[in-house]
């Protein structure tokens, strides 16, 4: 059973009281579960989440179904998020993205089998000056090769 | 008040009236999907698009509030294109699978189709494919890809039952309703949302493939499931009822009903009615018509010691059956032993909030008004010790019409069986027990609300009047027809036309096209 830790649940009630209702809070609670929770938001979370808000499962899922940031399945110790929108897919986004799957060994075109990596093709992440880029966890890697990606992403610990 | 013209026709409408309402009372044809009179305004299905003069763009009839003056039209060119093509985006993901869709004949998408739409397609991508055939319950089987994510549902479980079952998840083209988890949609209000879909997204598991819509006929009634009394509409043809739906009553059901009332058709169909009437014991049982079997017990009356007899009544009968059973009792016996059989008595005063209530009667307030006037004042306590110590040998029951609210149905009538001589248990529902006492018993069989005309005063004190529709089984009495015919005298029962449906096609012919 999910639960957060201490501060999760002090953040999610703060956010709680900052909007007019509490609906609102639904994406920065969800954003912080999806964080405790290894990088994906389970049912179990939603109906934790749900208890802890006091707003319906219904509610929360919907948010949760709508964007793409939320994970709806575990991910791998390393998400990485090549962006093919527009100026990153002029610059090659989309071929890094193809080639990381062969280089990483992602054969479903989203789990590598070791289970370390997880790669989506997501929209613009803003980042479009440096193009390609892609995003690792939390952090950018921008004006990228197929080489310096792969590296990059090998040499994480 | 604000005066306004709705294609041409000038009406008067109240303040914060929205374009659609004035629509409505203007008696004007307009096309919607997502607006429903008792739900909040959602705006997503934009089919509902006006024209107003003096304003260059179309606005949605149903968010926006008429203002005094307003000249409103939905006849202009542009209008027209614009539903049509509003139409259009709704069909780009439907299936079109009506050949073996439930909805097919009464559903908003056909209708608003031959109404408004007309058009040639114009897609050519391929469909979106979602969840088909989700299973939402014992009651409830969810098409996604038939949606049109009018959203009715959604907005019905978040502000009229409030228990926030359904929503809409993904986005785009691939949203989709749906449930948490799939988890089930069992609250007692969910048949509702059947009814509110436009299209055939939602179905119910009673109804659907056991009729085509257009092969039923509607007539108004009221539920007897309950003393609220709500305003249905029962379907039905020559093979039975099928379905109920609430009908608008502002002062009794506004625009639903619960779930275990549309269960009521069940006990007016053959399969649960005591279809003759019969007279014997266990295991020798003669059968006979309803109206000779109740020439004997005036013929076999006469012999009774009338100091010994006593009547138990429930309250699921109307006001006029009361009074002729009264008046028969009053005449022919004299004593003061009525009893009114008070079912499942701890949870007669619940209420659920919403229109359900513990006293499973339709009439209770009309029975209790009647054995006032009566001044029949015994309790059921003092049945009981009269029954103990044998000072009753007869009892002539008016039983219930739908035995499933009677939980103690079985238990007294077998205890009857043993403390009496005889039986005389007039009925509109088929009951084993009744079958297996070992005194003289005579079971009629009674009309239901379906087969006769009565008043029903509700829990509010409210009398509506419930008619006849159709005979579902020939030779069953009313209340108030046993009642005479018992006192010997000589009475015209009601006989008329067994059950006969629409003609084939009926709709079809309405509707003017095939």
């Amino acid at each position: 059973m999910f639960e957060l830790s201490k501060e999760g649940v002090e953040f999610v009630k703060k956010e709680m009281q900052r909007y007019e209702t509490k609906r609102s809070a639904i994406i920065p609670a969800l954003y912080k579960v999806q964080e405790e929770n290894g990088g994906w938001v389970s049912p179990e979370c939603v109906t934790y989440l749900s208890q802890l808000m006091d707003l319906p499962e219904v509610w929360i899922n919907e948010v949760l179904n709508f964007y793409t940031m939320f994970n709806k399945e575990p991910v791998g110790k390393y998400h990485v998020q090549v962006c093919c929108n527009v100026s990153c897919a002029m610059n090659g986004g989309r071929e890094l993205a193809d080639h990381l799957c062969k280089e990483l060994n992602i054969k479903d075109g989203r789990h590598s089998e070791d289970g370390r990596y997880t790669l989506s093709r997501v929209e613009c992440l803003g980042s479009c000056g440096t193009a390609p880029m892609m995003q690792v966890n939390d952090k950018y890697y921008e004006n990228l090769t197929k080489e310096s990606a792969v590296q990059i992403l090998k040499e994480l610990p | 008040m604000l005066k306004c013209k709705i294609n041409g026709v000038e009406v008067e409408v109240k303040e914060g009236t929205t374009i659609i309402e004035a629509f409505k009372i203007a008696g004007q044809k307009i096309a919607h999907y997502c607006w429903h009179p008792g739900l909040s305004v959602a705006g997503v299905c934009r089919l509902c698009m006006v024209e107003i003069k003096g304003q260059p763009r179309l606005q949605i009839a149903c968010n926006t509030p008429v203002q005094d003056g307003m000249e409103i039209t939905n006849q202009s060119e542009q209008v027209k294109e614009t539903v049509r093509w509003g139409l259009d985006f709704h069909l780009i993901n439907h299936p079109l699978d009506c050949p073996i869709c439930d909805q097919a004949g009464e559903c908003g998408l056909q209708d608003q189709y031959m109404e408004f739409g007309l058009y040639t397609p114009e897609m050519a991508e391929p469909k979106v494919k979602k969840h088909k055939v989700v299973d939402l319950g014992s009651k409830i089987v969810l098409d996604t890809e038939r949606c049109i994510l009018c959203s009715r549902c959604v907005r019905f479980t978040a502000e009229v039952t409030k228990t926030y079952e359904l929503g809409i998840f993904n986005r785009g083209d691939r949203s989709e309703i749906g449930t948490f988890e799939n988890k089930p949609l069992e609250n007692n209000y969910a048949l509702n949302t059947v009814d509110i879909c436009p299209v055939g997204a939602l179905t119910s598991k009673d109804f659907r493939f056991r009729q085509r819509v257009w092969y039923l006929q509607e007539r108004e009634s009221i539920c007897t499931g309950c003393s609220t009394g709500c305003n249905i509409k029962i379907y039905f043809n020559e093979e039975g009822l099928f379905r109920i739906r609430p009908v608008y009553n502002e002062k009794v059901n506004g625009y639903w009903m619960c779930d275990e009332g549309r269960n009521i058709y069940k006990f007016v169909n053959k399969e649960n009615r005591l279809l003759k009437a019969k007279k014997g014991r266990k295991g020798e049982w003669l059968e006979m018509e309803g109206g000779a079997a109740a020439k004997d017990v005036a013929h076999h009356f006469k012999s009774l010691d009338k100091e010994r007899i006593a009547l138990v009544v429930t309250g699921q009968f109307s006001n006029e059956e009361y009074e002729a059973l009264f008046q028969f009792y009053k005449k022919n016996v004299g004593n003061d032993f009525v009893y009114h059989w008070i079912n499942n008595k701890e949870s007669f005063e619940d209420f659920d909030g919403l229109l359900l209530r513990g006293d499973r009667n339709p009439n209770t307030k009309g029975l209790l008004q009647k054995l006032e006037d009566y001044r029949y004042e015994q309790t059921w306590a003092h049945l009981e010790e009269n029954l103990k110590a044998g000072k009753i040998e007869t009892l002539i029951v008016a039983g219930p019409e739908n035995p499933l609210w009677f939980p103690d149905l079985k238990e007294k009538v077998q205890q009857w069986g043993i403390q009496l001589s005889h039986l005389i248990w007039l009925s509109s529902a088929k009951v084993q027990a009744v079958d297996e006492v070992e005194c003289l018993t005579w079971q009629i069989p009674l009309k239901t609300f379906f087969e006769k005309d009565g008043t029903y005063v509700n829990y509010q004190g409210l009398e509506q009047k419930s008619h006849r529709i159709a005979t579902i089984v020939p030779g069953a009495l009313s209340l108030s027809e046993a009642a005479h015919l018992m006192a010997g005298e000589e009475y015209k029962v009601d006989m008329a036309p067994i059950l006969k449906g629409p003609k084939k096609n009926y709709y079809v012919h309405r509707r003017g096209y095939l």
